[in-house]
């Protein structure tokens, strides 16, 4: 069993967070009277800042938006994100579009897709199975491992 | 190729001559017209290339980062207009006008076959990458910015030039297309070493690899929003696609000097995935997982396995699409707080619920979650790294996690939890930022159906 002297403390923290919590969440006028806490020592009191305006950040944080930065989306919030000019925006999204899906990807596609024996590999395939069917029916090897007939071959001299 | 560098390169008067308020229905207009003239060069045929002309040709590698190429260019400009809006015209047409100059560049540098034409558009791109970061960012630093990106990738490509010099004179030629035959029968000398480095170093500077990667969290952070994106989805494969090509040309007893560059990549990549862990701001954190992501790029390169170069297309794309999202995701937040730290803007998900989609499936992609592009290109470039050497799978399977853990450190650092006391100052998002995210998002996503077209040439 815990000492109260030993709690105190722990609670001192535990409501203090609460009402940390609830101060954050709920602003600077979660607590618009003065009290004190019956189980802490806590004392609450409205903030002496109710009322009056936050000051302007005076440090410019590296996250706000620069000033120079244009929001395409304030003057055309259908903006497309090309141009300023509504018209022009909208003609670039459409020329991209068509020219780069409908022309080239889908016409790109459809040609490679139907290219001729892309380096002979299905005339390799049936020529070499021709060749074997005629070696297999004439008793010839298959295969021989002299790709060039080595009585042709000329080797320079021994140096 | 003529009918994708004229019309770009008319695209100047375009911006020009435009009335200020169709400025930007006209450019965005014409260049996703121009992505779709890029579309044809799909059509490969069997592991040769297509051979335009005798300046241009497309094969399996370079069409997909030429459409990544032309489709970013409208992605860029949609991304520009808000913080371009308060610009007087010329100025806005000025950047336009960079931008297209970029594009053209990088337009003829992913079709070049001559080598020199390709070397002199490589460095051309520093020209308006560096106007752009330096003009347009937003900070003091970008002046620091501007100078690393630019010495740097100087620096490590003067070599090139002297190597392509060496090349031409030796070789006679500098015609990829012919220089894949050069028969370099060369025993080991040191002369071949250097070569080997000359040739490279150009691309690692550019990638990054991680012991030269000081410019990128500099210049990715400091560069204006269609800086970034067009950094991290294309320039940052210039060095990719360089590799691919330049290791098709040079003589197989040379491997050997890859060894160094593939251990900086092993740990670099571990590392610039732990830096993220430790990133307050989001464009840099943005920018060191690039330099992860990269460097499986440089290792699935300098293995030259087949699996590794399809890996490594596959990565290039996915990334270049996925980076460019987040940096855009990245820049919407930017223009509500004008902040890049993560925290001032978090709690996201209650208030834009859309752009938490938006984020949500970013951060899946990075992550390289399965079906997704992004996972093909990891996978391929695991197993391919497995089968080089075992022992790699321990540093590829920590840094698969890390990168885990700061794409969804960035998620809920962004998006969940408790909103900030300011989130009343965000405004709600635009239809230009929702469109911006999904012209991202369908590409990636339709490109899970059919990946064949981004696993380059190996495939």
């Amino acid at each position: 069993p815990a000492q109260p002297s030993v709690m105190a403390p722990g609670l001192l923290g535990l409501y203090a967070r609460r009402l940390l919590a609830a101060a954050a969440t709920r602003g600077r006028l979660a607590a618009p009277v003065r009290w004190e806490s019956s189980s802490a020592r806590a004392v609450i009191a409205p903030s002496a800042a109710v009322g009056k305006r936050a000051p302007e950040p005076t440090v410019h944080w590296q996250e706000d938006p620069e000033p120079e930065d244009e929001n395409l989306y304030e003057k055309n919030p259908d903006s497309h994100g090309y141009d300023k000019d509504p018209v022009v925006d909208v003609w670039n999204m459409r020329a991209v579009f068509f020219f780069g899906f409908s022309i080239v990807l889908v016409f790109g596609t459809t040609f490679v897709a139907y290219l001729p024996d892309y380096r002979m590999h299905e005339w390799a395939r049936r020529e070499a199975e021709k060749l074997v069917k005629y070696r297999e029916a004439h008793g010839l090897p298959i295969m021989e491992s002299n790709r060039f007939d080595p009585s042709k071959i000329q080797l320079p001299d021994e140096d | 190729m003529l009918k994708i560098i004229i019309p770009t390169v008319m695209l100047i008067p375009l911006t020009w001559l435009s009335k200020s308020n169709m400025l930007w229905i006209n450019s965005t207009m014409y260049s996703l017209m121009i992505s779709m003239t890029c579309l044809p060069l799909m059509n490969q045929f069997c592991d040769n290339s297509l051979n335009l002309s005798m300046l241009f040709f497309s094969d399996s590698l370079s069409t997909p980062l030429l459409m990544l190429t032309t489709w970013l260019l409208p992605l860029m400009i949609i991304a520009s207009q808000h913080h371009m809006a308060k610009e007087p015209p010329t100025r806005k047409k000025l950047y336009i006008t960079m931008m297209i100059l970029l594009q053209i560049f990088l337009i003829m540098t992913f079709s070049a076959t001559e080598l020199i034409m390709f070397y002199i558009l490589f460095e051309a791109t520093l020209v308006p990458t560096l106007i752009m970061i330096t003009r347009w960012g937003g900070q003091t630093e970008r002046l620091n910015a501007g100078i690393y990106f630019l010495f740097y990738t100087l620096a490590g490509s003067l070599p090139l030039l002297v190597a392509l010099i060496y090349t031409q004179t030796t070789l006679g030629s500098l015609n990829l297309l012919l220089a894949q035959y050069w028969i370099d029968s060369s025993t080991h000398i040191w002369g071949n070493s250097l070569l080997w480095l000359a040739y490279m170093m150009a691309f690692m500077v550019k990638m990054p690899l991680y012991g030269l990667h000081l410019w990128l969290p500099k210049a990715h952070v400091e560069a204006p929003i269609a800086g970034s994106m067009v950094l991290a989805a294309i320039l940052l494969k210039l060095g990719g696609y360089g590799m691919l090509r330049i290791t098709m040309m040079l003589s197989p007893t040379i491997n050997f000097m890859a060894y160094p560059f593939m251990m900086l990549s092993l740990w670099g990549m571990v590392m610039t995935s732990s830096i993220c862990l430790r990133q307050t701001d989001l464009k840099s954190l943005i920018a060191y997982s690039s330099v992860s992501h990269m460097a499986l790029v440089i290792m699935a390169i300098l293995i030259q396995s087949p699996w590794s170069f399809m890996g490594a297309t596959a990565l290039m794309i996915a990334h270049g699409l996925t980076s460019s999202l987040l940096f855009c995701l990245a820049n919407s937040n930017y223009e509500r707080t004008h902040s890049r730290t993560m925290i001032l803007a978090r709690g996201l998900q209650m208030i834009l619920p859309l752009m938490a989609a938006w984020w949500l499936l970013a951060s899946l992609t990075n992550l390289a979650l399965p079906p997704s592009i992004n996972l093909i290109g990891e996978l391929f470039v695991t197993v391919s790294m497995f089968s080089w050497s075992n022992f790699s799978i321990i540093l590829l399977g920590i840094n698969i996690i890390i990168t885990a853990l700061y794409t969804l450190y960035m998620l809920i650092m962004t998006q969940r939890g408790k909103y900030t006391y300011h989130i009343h100052n965000i405004k709600p998002s635009f239809t230009r930022e929702n469109t911006l995210m999904s012209l991202h998002l369908v590409p990636l996503l339709l490109l899970m159906i059919s990946p064949k077209i981004i696993l380059g040439t190996t495939y």
